[in-house]
C-alpha cells in the first residue's frame, strides 16, 4: 500500500515537472493582468535542489522603497505583484517574491498573525483531494512537505503564509495554497515578525 | 446651498478667463498648431542612455523618455511614430527648447528651481524619481544605508554624488573613506579589486553599472536616496495650454494604471460602466476636445504605448535588463510616489 502510494507519488513529481517545464519559469513582476494561473500538482515528498531554490534577483529578499502609513513591522502583500512588503519604516520595506494561489485572491484586507509554526504539517483540503485522489491526506512536517519549512496562520481563517517546496511557483499565480515563499525566505521573515503582526493584503483594480 | 451656488459662479468666471487666456495664447504661436501643422513632434532626447533613450540597431528610438515622446504623439495624432528625435548633449539640451528646435524635452533632466527661473522653462512632472544611492554586494547582508559605517566608498570626484556622500555621512555619524574615481569605468575596476566596497552615483547609473558586472544578480542596490533627483519632460514657459496637454498625457498614464486600463485591457475599459473610467476613455467629458486634440485621446495613448506601470517595465523594470524595482515611482497607492489628479 505504502509503495503504490510512492510510486504513484513519483509519478505525479514527474508529470508535474513536465507541466512546470512546459510553462514560462518566472514572469516578470509588475502588471499581471496578461499572466495566466500557472496550474501546477503538489509534489509531496519533493525536495528541491538549492539551484531551484535561487531565485531570480527580482524575486529574492531586498531593500525597496516603500511609502505607507502602515506601522513598522507590517506585512503588506501585493497579490498582483506577487511581492510581499515587511514594512521598516524610513520609506522603506524588505521585499520578497511570492506565489499567490487561488486562496490569497479570494480576499482583500486586515488579519493578524494567530500562530507560528516551524515544519507545519499538510492536510490537503477536499478540493485539492477531488483534484489529485491520490495525494496523502495527511502528511507530517519536514522537507518535502508543500507547506514548506514555516507557516504563519492569519487570523482564524484559512489563509497563511508558508513555504514551498516547489520555487518554481514563485511569482507566479498558482493553483493552490495562499502566500507562498522558498523556504529559505520564509524562514527569515518568520524570524521577523511575531505573533499578532498585522498582514494587509491588497489586490488590483478591477476594470 | 449658498456656497454652492457661489461656487458655481466662482467657476464660470475662471472659466471664462481661462477661455480668455486662451485666446491670447492662441494669438501668439501655439505649439500644438505648429505641430499638428508640421504633422510630427519633435522630441529632444539623450544621445543615448540604457532605458532612457537609445536607439536600436535598426536606428529605433527606444526608452522610457522616448516612450513618452511616443505618447504625447499618440495623443495628437493617434501615431506613436509621428516623433522626429532630436539627440542632444546635456549643454544643449535646454538652449534646444528654449529657441524653439524642439517642442518638448524628454531626456533624464532634474527638475530644480533655477532651471525654471532662470531658463524660462516649466518642468511639466516627475515621470521619474532619481535619487543618489549605494551599490553592494548582497553578501554583506545590508539592508539599509545607516549600516554602512566603516565603508570604502567609491565615488566620482568633483560631483554633487562626493558632497552628498559626505553630508549623509557626517549627519548620520558614520566613519567612511572616499575612494575618489575619475570615471564610471574607473570605479567599476576599483570595486570589482575590492579598493572599495560600496559604490554610490544616482540610482538609474548604479543599475547601469550592475550590469556590468559578471555577477549583477549577486549585487544590489540599497532603497535609500540620499539626494533628490526628479526627472521630467520640459517645455517652454511661454505656452501654458501645450505644457497642459503634456502633463494630461503623463497624468493619464499614471490614471490608467490605477484604474486597471492597460494597453491588453483598453476594449475592456471601452465597454466598462465605472464613471471615472468612462471619463478617462472619454466616452463622458469631452476632454480631449477641450485640449485640442480628438477625445479618445488618452486611450490612444495606453492601447498604443501603454500605462505608465507597462513603460516603466518595458524600459526600466525588473523584466528588462536594468532591473530597477518601481520603488518611488511605484503607484501612490502601492507604496510609491507616483500620483496623479483625476480626470474629471
Amino acid at each position: 500500500m505504502k509503495r503504490n502510494r510512492l510510486t504513484a507519488g513519483l509519478a505525479v513529481v514527474g508529470l508535474a515537472l513536465a507541466v512546470i517545464a512546459a510553462a514560462p519559469f518566472f514572469a516578470t513582476p509588475g502588471e499581471a493582468k496578461s499572466r495566466k494561473e500557472l496550474v501546477v500538482d503538489e509534489q509531496p515528498g519533493y525536495v528541491p535542489t538549492p539551484e531551484e531554490e535561487m531565485l531570480p534577483a527580482q524575486y529574492r529578499p531586498q531593500p525597496v522603497f516603500f511609502r505607507t502609513n502602515e506601522p513598522v513591522g507590517t506585512i503588506i502583500v501585493h497579490t498582483n505583484e506577487r511581492f510581499l512588503y515587511l514594512v521598516q519604516g524610513n520609506g522603506q520595506a524588505i521585499r520578497y517574491g511570492i506565489g499567490v494561489g487561488r486562496d490569497g485572491f479570494q480576499w482583500q484586507g486586515l488579519l493578524k498573525i494567530s500562530r507560528k509554526q516551524e515544519w507545519p504539517d499538510w492536510r490537503p483540503p477536499p478540493e485539492m483531494i477531488q483534484r489529485q485522489p491520490y495525494l496523502p491526506r495527511f502528511m507530517a512536517g519536514g522537507p518535502g512537505n508543500p507547506m514548506g519549512a514555516r507557516a504563519l496562520y492569519l487570523g482564524d481563517t484559512v489563509y497563511r503564509i508558508h513555504g514551498t517546496n516547489q520555487p518554481r511557483t514563485i511569482g507566479h499565480a498558482v493553483s493552490s495554497g495562499c502566500f507562498r515563499l522558498v523556504n529559505r525566505d520564509v524562514i527569515d521573515l518568520f524570524a521577523r515578525v511575531p505573533v499578532g503582526t498585522k498582514v494587509v493584503v491588497r489586490q488590483s483594480a478591477s476594470l | 446651498m449658498m456656497t454652492r451656488r457661489l461656487g458655481r459662479v466662482a467657476a464660470t468666471t475662471v472659466a471664462t478667463v481661462l477661455v480668455a487666456a486662451g485666446f491670447a495664447t492662441a494669438a501668439m504661436a501655439s505649439t500644438l498648431d505648429t505641430v499638428k501643422e508640421r504633422g510630427k513632434l519633435v522630441c529632444g532626447v539623450n544621445q543615448g542612455l540604457q532605458g532612457f533613450a537609445a536607439p536600436d540597431a535598426a536606428g529605433t528610438w527606444a526608452g522610457f523618455d522616448v516612450d513618452f515622446c511616443r505618447a504625447v504623439a499618440a495623443a495628437i495624432f493617434a501615431d506613436p511614430d509621428k516623433v522626429d528625435y532630436v539627440p542632444l548633449s546635456a549643454e544643449e539640451r535646454f538652449p534646444a527648447l528654449a529657441d524653439g528646435r524642439i517642442d518638448l524635452l524628454a531626456r533624464n533632466s532634474t527638475w530644480t528651481m533655477g532651471r525654471e527661473t532662470g531658463l524660462g522653462l516649466t518642468f511639466v512632472g516627475v515621470t521619474y524619481y532619481d535619487g543618489q544611492g549605494f551599490l553592494l554586494s548582497r553578501s554583506a547582508g545590508t539592508f539599509s544605508s545607516l549600516e554602512l559605517d566603516g565603508a570604502k566608498v567609491c565615488v566620482l570626484s568633483g560631483t554633487t554624488s562626493e558632497a552628498n556622500l559626505a553630508d549623509y555621512f557626517t549627519d548620520n555619524n558614520m566613519a567612511y573613506e572616499a575612494v575618489l574615481t575619475d570615471s564610471p569605468e574607473a570605479t567599476l575596476t576599483a570595486y570589482r579589486s575590492g579598493d572599495c566596497n560600496v559604490v554610490t552615483s544616482d540610482m538609474s547609473q548604479l543599475y547601469a553599472q550592475r550590469l556590468k558586472l559578471d555577477d549583477a544578480d549577486e549585487h544590489l542596490v540599497l532603497a535609500d536616496a540620499i539626494s533628490k533627483e526628479p526627472l521630467g519632460p520640459v517645455v517652454r514657459q511661454d505656452d501654458a495650454r501645450w505644457a497642459t496637454l503634456v502633463r494630461w498625457v503623463y497624468f493619464a498614464m499614471l490614471d490608467a494604471e490605477e484604474l486597471g486600463i492597460a494597453s491588453d485591457t483598453v476594449d475592456a475599459a471601452l465597454a466598462s460602466k465605472k464613471p471615472d473610467v468612462r471619463r478617462f476613455v472619454g466616452a463622458e467629458g469631452g476632454f480631449g476636445e477641450q485640449m485640442g486634440v480628438a477625445d479618445t485621446w488618452a486611450v490612444d495613448v495606453v492601447r498604443l504605448v501603454g500605462n505608465y506601470g507597462e513603460i516603466y517595465e518595458r524600459s526600466l523594470g525588473e523584466g528588462s535588463p536594468l532591473g530597477i524595482p518601481r520603488g518611488m515611482n511605484q503607484l501612490w497607492n502601492r507604496g510609491g510616489l507616483q500620483y496623479a489628479p483625476p480626470i474629471r
